[in-house]
């Protein structure tokens, strides 16, 4: 248990005032629309949504999980961390598309992008996911507060699960989403500056970052603080293989959608930015600020591992960062650690709590229970949907944690499965809602397979994670591949309309074609992906100047934007580790990525400014259509034709 | 009780969800379409 001075009271008391209290400012704004209790309106600057993504990252069992993979494997368990970095590619292709599809969910999206019967199987499938998902979110994180409040405390576990909870429940249905988001950016201010201190403190603590770096190596510790320190090809426990491949599901999973249970919570910050440029930067600086904290915890908790060496049980490691941090910190500042703690929570909390409600309002209960729902009675039911997630996680936390534990493993499953269909649905015409429906089964019935009745039975032993993951996506394949081919395309208004609407990158060739046949789109323009705008001899390296048609196609700025954007978010985690145990290439790697992101930001902004001008030129027809559509309405987005 | 039973049994449940969700959307279609408002 920690001792508590009465200003250490005072800071967390004053934190959570402010977070209760600023929930009454956003009321009015709350109550006025379903736009604004799930999406602020439509109108937030980059920045709100890029704390927000930072914020949501960061959950109360963040420290815990970050902290065992860096204790158990040093450095390069950054690796582990590393899957934010979808980011890096997404918040300039999938962020971008979605943003111009003006979906409030992804299971919305599924009907814009597929169209009749099969993608309102797919709207509910996803919804009915996503409803359930939340809620056990909701009741994983509620267990790690529960668990904090036991080491801090001495609380039974259910008053750590449910009252941090209940207080995040009343500004999120007071004000809804304004709450979260604006919430988030408090959160995150308290949050990084938690962390940033904590760290620094657990580096001085050993004397330094030469001292640390020393002692690691007079314990015959030094590999720890090299982030490429394989075991082997194929072999040990961190072996080239497995990080070969979370690279490629992490960056390549950007040109996609749903690469992880963190695509959901950014489709909504990506919908609430007030414009596509907005919503690229805030998902790609949510990104990176969340890999630049990766890189402060890692070195912290390196200091930990020196200070407590030889910790063989995870359960206790794992509660390093917040050791450092309670043992460490003065009187008063333990306060503002604890303030943090609860910032971290009570972010995660709100978002998941409006998200659920999200999906059950506008996915379920608008469009199959009532289409003709006032826009009044839709904020209530969300927020009727809000009290029922949390009484829900409440039992679900208490009731099924063993359960918790084995669905923790099986989004990893869930991930393999859907991974290359996320993908061919964004970047695919041909891909059809028949193949997506088909990789979602399929991937229950493959899964079963792989991981438990084939080793079962002694066909082959239990294979190391990233085999399953390559097995799983190559089985998914074999059915979804035969099933897309083998039925109709979607319906070529339907594409041709979603076309001109988000203007996706990759294979649209044909849809492209017919657009140009109806006199949709200028033929002078060039075909998706092929980076040809304007003439050879007079268009420059990178161009600067563009006009609306232009900036609509994807071009040579957009791929070295593309490349660049990985680099730069690796090169941020590893040289802010490096820096702070002085490591050779910490300065220049960090430079790099500094000198990088300005780079993306001269190359990308006078595009993604003329794309966001001509786009929102269009919004609100694009608006009307999609409200139109899920009070199926004819001539609307998901059923014309 | 075996690590990979456990992880597609947890698996499965949360496809419960799912289904549901999808049966529900059936009811909406059906009910949108044999009510003669397409």
């Amino acid at each position: 248990m920690i001792d508590f001075t009465p200003l250490d009271w005072f800071w967390a008391g004053a934190f959570l005032l402010l977070m209760v209290g600023g929930a009454f400012f956003f009321y009015r704004l709350a109550r006025r629309s379903e736009s604004d209790f799930f999406l602020a309106g439509r109108r937030l600057p980059w920045w709100l949504p890029a704390s927000s993504v930072f914020s949501t990252h960061t959950a109360t069992d963040t420290p815990m999980w970050v902290t065992g993979v860096i204790y158990a494997h040093g450095y390069r368990g950054l690796w582990y961390t590393f899957f934010t970095a979808w980011t890096a590619i997404g918040a300039f292709v999938s962020a971008r598309i979605f943003r111009r599809s003006l979906a409030y969910s992804q299971a919305e999206w599924q009907v814009m992008r597929f169209g009749g019967f099969g993608a309102e199987l797919l709207r509910g499938w996803l919804a009915g996911w996503q409803v359930f998902m939340n809620m056990f979110i909701l009741g994983w994180v509620g267990m790690a507060m529960g668990k904090v409040g036991a080491l801090v405390f001495g609380w039974p576990i259910w008053v750590g699960l449910v009252l941090p909870t209940l207080i995040t429940a009343a500004y999120t249905l007071v004000a809804g989403y304004w709450g979260v988001v604006m919430g988030d950016f408090l959160q995150g201010i308290v949050a990084i500056f938690a962390i940033l201190i904590v760290s620094l403190v657990g580096i001085a603590a050993v004397g330094g970052p030469t001292e640390l770096s020393g002692r690691l190596v007079e314990m015959g510790e030094g590999w720890r603080m090299d982030v490429f320190a394989f075991t082997g090809v194929f072999s040990g426990d961190f072996p080239i293989a497995w990080w070969l491949t979370m690279l490629v599901i992490a960056v390549v999973g950007g040109f996609g959608m749903g690469t992880s249970i963190d695509w959901y919570p950014e489709a909504q910050r990506i919908q609430s930015a007030g414009s596509v440029r907005d919503a690229a930067y805030g998902i790609w600086a949510g990104g990176a600020i969340t890999l630049i904290r990766n890189g402060f915890w890692a070195a912290s908790i390196l200091a930990f591992f020196v200070l407590a060496p030889g910790i063989v049980n995870a359960a206790d490691y794992e509660l390093g960062w917040f050791r450092l941090g309670f043992e460490l910190l003065p009187a008063g500042l333990v306060g503002v650690f604890f303030a943090a703690i609860l910032a971290i929570h009570l972010s995660t909390i709100s978002s998941h709590l409006n998200l659920g409600a999200l999906y059950f309002t506008r996915d379920l209960y608008q469009r199959y229970l009532k289409p003709d729902a006032s826009e009044e009675n839709l904020v209530w039911v969300g927020r009727v949907a809000t009290a029922v997630l949390l009484i829900g996680s409440f039992f679900y936390g208490m009731m099924m944690q063993e359960i918790t534990q084995w669905l923790i493993f099986a989004l990893w499953l869930m991930m393999a499965g859907i991974w290359l269909p996320n993908i061919l649905q964004v970047v695919w015409w041909r891909f059809n809602s028949w193949g997506y429906l088909s990789a979602w089964m399929a991937n229950l019935g493959v899964a079963w397979l792989v991981v438990w009745i084939l080793p079962a039975f002694g066909v082959f032993p239990p294979l190391p994670d990233y085999l399953q993951f390559w097995l799983l996506m190559a089985l998914g394949a074999v059915v979804f591949l035969p099933a897309t081919l083998l039925t109709k395309p979607e319906e070529m208004d339907h594409l041709v309309k979603y076309y001109l609407q988000t203007r996706p990158l990759g294979w649209w060739g044909p849809v492209h074609r017919e657009a140009v046949r109806r006199g949709l789109i200028d033929e002078g323009t060039a075909h998706v992906g092929d980076g040809r705008v304007g003439s050879a001899a007079s268009r420059p390296l990178i161009k600067r100047s563009w006009t609306a048609a232009e900036a609509e196609e994807w071009t040579r700025e957009d791929w070295i934007v593309i490349a660049l954007s990985p680099l730069v978010m690796a090169s941020f985690m590893i040289g802010v580790a490096s820096l702070l145990v002085l490591r050779p290439g910490g300065i220049a790697l960090t430079l790099f990525a500094v000198i990088g992101t300005l780079a993306i930001y001269w190359i990308i902004d006078p595009k993604l400014r003329a794309v966001s001008a001509e786009y929102e030129s269009r919004q609100a027809q694009y608006l009307d259509e999609l409200e139109r559509g899920v009070r199926w309405e004819k001539a609307s987005l998901g059923e014309e034709a | 009780m075996d690590q990979g039973f456990v992880t597609v049994i947890g698996m499965s449940i949360a496809y419960v969800a799912s289904f549901l969700g999808m049966g529900l959307a059936w009811y909406g279609w059906n009910k949108r379409h044999q009510g003669g408002e397409e």
